[in-house]
């Protein structure tokens, strides 16, 4: 009897020990097959030298260098898009991919480019991507976002070459021109980019001709479960404050991250002359945004008083890619031009 | 006159066993012929035997067979792990809910997404590791709480401190859970939905040895179990020494649902019916119903996972939602049937 419990004692630390090793054993697998994986999302440029390219959000993979070399050779191949931002940096290059992840919210393509991506391949969302589909498509080059994507790169450099590209540093330009120099497109990107930025200095100039010169403007986002300031950092962010040159609210330029929530009472002390609103999907987000405009403090506030409050685009503001930000410009144009 | 009572429900549960294992081969082969990429059943058999297209061997052996390995162990783990926790607690009642390890489980996951989320390693091992962690600690904090020093481990103060601690486990998860981001709480919610989140054979592999071994420790202690379900007076009138084998088993079902829920997501339902099932084919007698029962939970694991993943493909559903939907009613039919 004692004997029997031994026995299964032993058994349960070993059962313990193999789990522990299967975690080590494959921690320096992923380690070994992408060695600047984890350097490269702790942010470091260097580490993606020995790739093709010196884009610092290019991640160096096993397979990178061939894919490159595939998408320079043959201008239509097959590319599979692990990334509804790749997606996007892909059109804005005049690539259309022959498959796409499709966008986590709406289970779909982003309504911003669904009628550019007709007849491409649905993977199923970044999260839980159907490798199936990718693998009946064929393709001959992969697309991944090492954020999402990078610790499964073995599994899609099963399937075909893969670029990998940290979506989760850098700006959009260096997202757009790392796709740019995988696929031999560097000129299509600097066309793009040059483009928007004649376009944000237009706008920006119309922008401040409404607002003065020196206008400090904020934007706040009514979600269905609370109000947001959108901070410095993107989003929404550098096309404000950057690209558009306007000057932030006092306190924004504190919020050093995406957004910061906020209760309505405090609203007056940003003392903003304008105030940009994006109001979430779903009716919660709107009766929110609808029961601030009641609230008495609201009708106080500096920019309401002088009408400068603007609803903004989310799908274009909040889709940090080439497209999204390109169109985001084309949605202030027309708020401006029409006043 | 007993011997030739035991004899025929000892014949019930070998045919019971007989058919599940059938039923299990061939949900088995639909499962593998299910998915995006399309392969005829002859291709698929091709490949099993290494003569298939490279892509087909792709799909089938990295992506079908790690996945549905994963069910069969977690199906079997959590049909057994509920069929001992229904005998040590002497409640019909009970599955691995009971004692809050779906809730531990499910503090373990949020806690990883809100706090340890940049830990470095593979998401395939980690998240089991915190999910399997949290229902550990919930089961400790569990046995301690009702563990009385005159006489031992009480099964209905196990309920009521269980179902206490799991309402405390389920607040801070919720609050924590309320402070997420979309795309992250969305990931946690799919997970709690019970989706099929090991589908790596490195999964596979971790959850093998706990199921290859507490399943058959289990079985061996059938007797046991049977015993104290008669109640705590005559097993001890029996001399067994209630307390210490109560805890041996619960400890062993607590490992097997913590093992199982890990890989396959918070499928609750499967602890609770398979037992149900497996009584109504093959009688009380653990050692009948305690094999039944483990294969009852492979054979309703393995099927909602097929479905959920071919139905609305590619966007697949939880396994966890389909055991909800399909399983729920299949089980009042069985109990209205018995009643009448």
């Amino acid at each position: 009897m004692k004997k029997f419990r031994i026995v299964w004692l032993v058994s349960l630390v070993l059962m313990l020990v193999v789990l522990s090793a299967c975690g080590q054993r494959a921690s320096s697998n992923t380690g070994g097959s992408s060695p600047s994986a984890s350097a490269g999302s702790s942010g470091s440029a260097e580490t993606a030298a020995s790739g093709a390219s010196a884009n610092p959000v290019s991640v160096a993979t096993s397979t990178s260098a061939k894919a490159d070399e595939i998408l320079h050779r043959n201008p239509n191949a097959k590319i599979a898009s692990v990334s509804i931002h790749i997606t996007n940096n892909l059109l804005a290059l005049g690539i259309t991919p022959a498959g796409s992840v499709v966008g986590g919210d709406v289970k779909d393509f982003l309504p911003l480019v669904k009628d550019r991506l007709q007849g491409v391949a649905r993977f199923g969302v970044v999260t839980d991507p159907d490798m199936e589909a990718i693998l009946a498509l064929k393709p001959d080059v992969i697309f991944i976002d090492e954020t999402y994507s990078g610790k499964d790169v073995a599994k899609f450099e099963q399937i075909a070459p893969t670029i990998s590209i940290d979506m989760d540093e850098g700006t959009w330009r260096d997202h757009l021109t790392a796709v740019a120099e995988h696929a031999g497109r560097e000129q299509q990107a600097q066309a793009f980019i040059q483009s928007y930025d004649a376009k944000a200095e237009k706008v920006g100039k119309l922008i401040r001709a409404e607002l003065g010169e020196n206008a400090k403007v904020m934007t706040i986002r009514s979600t269905a479960k609370e109000l947001r300031v959108m901070g410095m950092k993107r989003p929404v962010g550098p096309i404000m404050y950057d690209d558009l040159d306007l000057r932030p609210a006092a306190g924004v330029e504190k919020i050093a991250k995406a957004y910061e929530v906020i209760s309505q009472e405090v609203l007056p002390d940003f003392d903003a002359d304008a105030i940009f609103v994006i109001i979430s999907k779903g009716s919660e987000a709107q009766s929110n945004y609808d029961a601030l405009r009641a609230n008495p403090l609201w009708a106080g506030l500096k920019a309401v008083k002088n009408g400068h409050v603007y609803l903004l685009d989310g799908q274009t503001w909040l889709d940090y890619s080439s497209i999204g930000q390109d169109l985001a410009l084309d949605d202030a144009d027309k708020l401006f031009s029409r006043t | 006159m007993r011997e030739r009572n035991v004899g025929s429900r000892s014949g019930k549960a070998v045919a019971a066993c007989a058919i599940l294992t059938v039923v299990a081969l061939a949900v088995i082969l639909v499962g593998l012929n299910t998915g995006t990429l399309r392969l005829s059943p002859a291709e698929v058999g091709r490949t099993l035997f290494g003569y298939g297209p490279a892509d087909g061997s792709i799909a089938l052996f990295e992506y079908r067979m790690p996945r549905i390995f994963v069910t069969v162990l977690a199906g079997i783990g959590l049909g057994t792990a509920g069929a001992v926790l229904q005998g040590v607690s002497r409640n019909a009642l009970a599955d691995p809910g009971i004692l809050g390890l779906y809730a531990g489980a499910a503090f373990g996951l949020i806690a990883f997404v809100s706090f340890f989320r940049t830990m470095e390693g593979p998401a395939a091992l980690l998240i089991p590791l915190f999910t399997f962690a949290g229902g550990i600690v919930i089961a400790v904090i569990v046995f301690a709480l009702s563990y009385d020093r005159y006489r031992g481990l009480l099964p209905i103060r196990l309920i009521l401190v269980g179902i206490a601690v799991e309402a405390g486990f389920s607040a801070v998860t919720l609050f924590l859970s309320l402070r997420l981001d979309e795309n992250t709480y969305a990931f946690a919610a799919r997970w709690l939905a019970g989706s099929v989140w090991g589908r790596d054979w490195i999964n596979a592999w971790a959850l093998l040895p706990w199921i290859a071994v507490l399943v058959p420790y289990v079985y061996s202690r059938s007797r046991t179990l049977d015993v104290l379900a008669i109640g705590d007076d005559r097993a001890t009138g029996l001399g067994i020494a209630v307390t210490r084998h109560r805890i041996a088993l619960l400890a062993a079902a607590v490992a097997l649902s913590c093992a199982s829920v890990s890989m396959a997501g918070g499928i609750g339902f499967i602890g609770l019916i398979s037992p149900h099932i497996a009584r109504k084919l093959a009688g009380p007698i653990h050692r009948h119903f305690l094999p039944v029962s483990g294969l009852t939970g492979m054979v309703i694991l393995v099927t909602a996972d097929t479905i959920g993943r071919s139905v609305f493909a590619p966007n697949a559903i939880p396994a966890g939602v389909v055991v909800a939907a399909l399983g729920a009613p299949f089980f009042l039919y069985l109990l209205l049937r018995h009643k009448t």
